[in-house]
């Protein structure tokens, strides 16, 4: 078993070499960058060569490539995804659900949609997002028991999505405008980058450390530091796997340092450019979850 | 052995790893979804009253509940049935209650049916209604059952017809369903006939009402604003009239309350602001029994305006806040011809609310305050809870429902000796 699984991840990393420039990651949930518009087509056609360039520049490159292959993997996708929460006592929670997701525009907004399945307490729970790079989000749940789809404020960003380790802005991605970054390392497989805030008192961390992998632009470790340097949280990519020719992260895992409890999330069926109708992206879905598209 | 591969390739990520083997590769290999899931709980919710009340009882809530969730997903067609059956010791007998069962299909691609038994909810206020018209459970949300009791099932027609961004949707419901308003059986009230606050051990009675109702909303997007145009062709929702009961022609002492038509027809918007949510509602309640407002014997209409506005305050923390103006619309009419004039809500009842949310240990504890503060009234209701979800499978709940007023008759003051405590644990499937 453990053989085939290393063989499957590698024969994935491989494939995905020679598609990184175009291609992305479902909602991979793992990588905390974003990237303004107006550099997209820049990233697409442009190879990006570190001895060419300011290294500022090389730095933003890598930034946006790795935000665009965490979260705008082709046109639109849908994933079957599954949390376990287990706490520091070892308590476990589960969450599971299944996402649409349509790109406005690449490295730009987004509009998305969240069934929950379980656990029972939770179940056809609909969550709605517009993801705004301009503005604040806007948010919608439905709720079964009572018929009633609310508007939702937008909120901190870094607050627990559904009760897991994982942030609102870990799902949604963080704006990378937000921080500054450096490049730390380079060696043959990776990148390692260090962001620090440009607003230290917005976040509850001082700067993270993102390792980035070459060859499929994914994060696949990312350490927040507090003010005495101390690791305080991690996220780390467990497996990946090449899916429609997209290196897909399909499991990781949000630890917190502090007491080692954590959130483990896992993706299954996941679909890539399935040519979302715009208008399923409403309240009417919520109510009456589109079955063509959820299977 | 599957995890240490993984691990490999996750940077020798390794600690707290064990106990998480089952939960590496077989999700994959789940049989697909069965069209049925049953799902559920089993709830035990125990309330006191906080002080003596006329009912002479001391439990405000004492039951135990089963619930049994059962959907069957069909590809042109969903069934859901919601079925309680409690016994309910306040009352002193086991009750059935179906909260849904109800077909939903969308025949066209422009429209959406619901038809059945069913939960309806529409409007943008909290806890304050104003074009939703549907049924409500007062005496469940005075005593502490779970939010979703608030809302009374009704047997509807429910179709939504979808144009662009435009939505218009539209509920029949061929049987008049009231309220679940407080009645005496477990909580007292103010009684203007007798001019004393009463608890009538079996209710009052009051008139069946078997005809229809018809609810209707318009609503769509306008940039970031949803806004909402509603209309309401039916009966209050509480007994709101009084008529002799027996035959007309008899001069009788015996009065019958009774559900006046009603007519109403409002608008809504809501939309982002500041970082929050700000929403407003209006809605014009016009009822059509006593147009002038002179019957003292039937409501009179009403404005009712709401403006909230909700946001986080800081990180866990969601506070919302509401005015809400409930406007005689026959005011001078209503005083003229009331037989307690001093006992008449103002020309503008004023209510505030506000609401307190905050979550803690990963959203499993939530701390929740509810507050109602009527300055026209001088009177008020607090409704504080604290919720663990403990695992998965068990909440457990504890909260309490305060009523202050200065007046016996006003709104909330005459419900001031029906503040109670409670506590509920429930295990779901």
């Amino acid at each position: 078993m453990s053989i085939k699984l290393s063989y499957k991840m590698i024969k994935a990393i491989k494939h995905s070499h020679s598609l990184w420039l175009t291609l992305s990651l479902f909602l991979a949930c793992q990588s905390h960058l974003h990237a303004e518009e107006s550099t997209i087509s820049a990233i697409k056609t442009t190879p990006i060569n570190i001895t060419n360039k300011t290294e500022n520049l090389a730095v933003k490159n890598i930034i946006d490539r790795a935000n665009l292959a965490s979260y705008y993997a082709g046109e639109d996708g849908s994933a079957e995804a599954r949390m376990i929460i287990v706490d520091e006592n070892g308590n476990r929670q589960m969450r599971q659900f299944t996402i649409l997701r349509k790109d406005v525009q690449d490295l730009g907004d987004q509009t998305m949609l969240v069934f929950f399945s379980k656990p029972s307490n939770v179940k056809d729970t609909v969550f709605r997002v517009e993801k705004q790079l301009q503005s604040d989000d806007n948010r919608w749940l439905f709720l079964p028991a009572l018929d009633l789809v609310k508007r939702i404020s937008a909120g901190d960003k870094r607050t627990s999505f559904v009760g897991s380790h994982f942030y609102y802005e870990d799902v949604s991605g963080r704006n990378p405008n937000e921080d500054n970054f450096s490049l730390d390392s380079e060696d043959g497989s990776t990148y390692t980058i260090t962001a620090s805030p440009k607003d230290p008192q917005s976040v509850e961390f001082n700067h993270y450390v993102v390792t980035i992998d070459k060859q499929n632009s994914l994060p696949i470790e990312t350490t927040y530091y507090d003010h005495n340097d101390r690791a305080i949280r991690k996220m780390t990519v467990l497996q990946v796997q090449e899916i429609d020719g997209i290196a897909t992260v399909v499991k990781s895992r949000i630890t917190n340092l502090n007491n080692n409890s954590y959130t483990e999330m896992q993706f299954r069926n996941v679909k890539y450019n399935l040519g979302l109708p715009d208008s399923i992206f409403s309240e009417r879905s919520m109510r009456t979850p589109p079955k063509a598209w959820l299977d | 052995m599957i995890f240490v591969s993984l691990n490999v390739s996750a940077n020798s990520e390794s600690a707290n790893n064990a106990n998480n083997d089952n939960w590496a590769d077989e999700w994959a290999d789940e049989p697909p979804a069965s069209p049925w899931q049953v799902t559920g709980f089993i709830e035990a919710a125990h309330g006191q009253f906080l002080q003596a009340n006329v009912s002479q009882k001391s439990t405000s809530l004492s039951e135990v509940r089963a619930r049994v969730n059962i959907d069957y997903s069909h590809e042109l067609f969903d069934a859901t049935g919601k079925l309680d059956s409690y016994y309910d010791h306040v009352l002193a007998k086991t009750i059935f209650q179906t909260r849904e069962l109800s077909l939903s299909a969308s025949p066209f691609s422009f429209v959406d049916i619901k038809a059945g038994r069913q939960v309806l909810t529409w409007g943008t206020g909290d806890y304050l209604f104003l074009n939703d018209l549907f049924a409500k459970d007062w005496q469940s949300f005075f005593s502490g059952r779970a939010d979703e009791y608030l809302k009374a099932p009704s047997n509807s027609v429910r179709t939504n017809w979808f144009y662009k961004a435009v939505s218009f949707s539209l509920v029949w419901t061929p049987e008049f369903t009231s309220d679940n308003y407080i009645n005496g059986e477990r909580f007292s009230f103010y009684s203007p006939q007798v001019q004393q606050i009463i608890a009538p051990a079996n209710g009052f009675s009051v008139e069946k009402n078997h005809k229809s109702q018809w609810s209707a909303r318009l609503k769509t997007q306008l940039n970031n604003v949803e806004v909402a145009l509603y209309g309401y062709q039916g009966y209050w929702p509480t007994p709101q009239g009084t008529k002799p009961s027996g035959l007309s022609s008899q001069v009788s002492s015996q009065y019958q309350s009774y559900f006046p038509k009603l007519n109403v027809w409002g608008v809504s918007a809501t939309a982002p602001f500041k970082g929050g949510i700000f929403n407003a509602e209006y809605a014009s309640y016009n009822s059509t029994e006593d147009n002038q407002g002179t019957n003292d014997m039937i409501a009179n209409g009403q404005h009712r305006l709401l403006i909230g506005y909700e946001r986080e305050l800081a990180k866990n923390l969601t506070a919302s806040m509401q005015y809400y103006l409930e406007r005689t619309k026959h005011y001078q009419a209503l005083k003229a011809n009331s037989q307690t004039p001093d006992q008449r809500v103002a020309e503008n009842r004023h209510l505030l609310t506000l609401r307190l949310h905050y979550r803690a240990l990963r959203q499993t504890l939530t701390y929740s305050m509810f507050a109602f503060y009527s300055p026209s009234d001088k009177d008020g209701y607090l409704k504080p809870s604290i919720n663990y979800q403990y695992n998965d499978q068990w909440l457990f709940s504890t909260g309490a429902n305060v009523f202050f007023g200065r007046n016996d008759f006003s709104f909330f003051g005459q419900l001031e000796n029906n503040t109670n405590a409670w506590l509920s644990a429930r295990y779901q499937y």
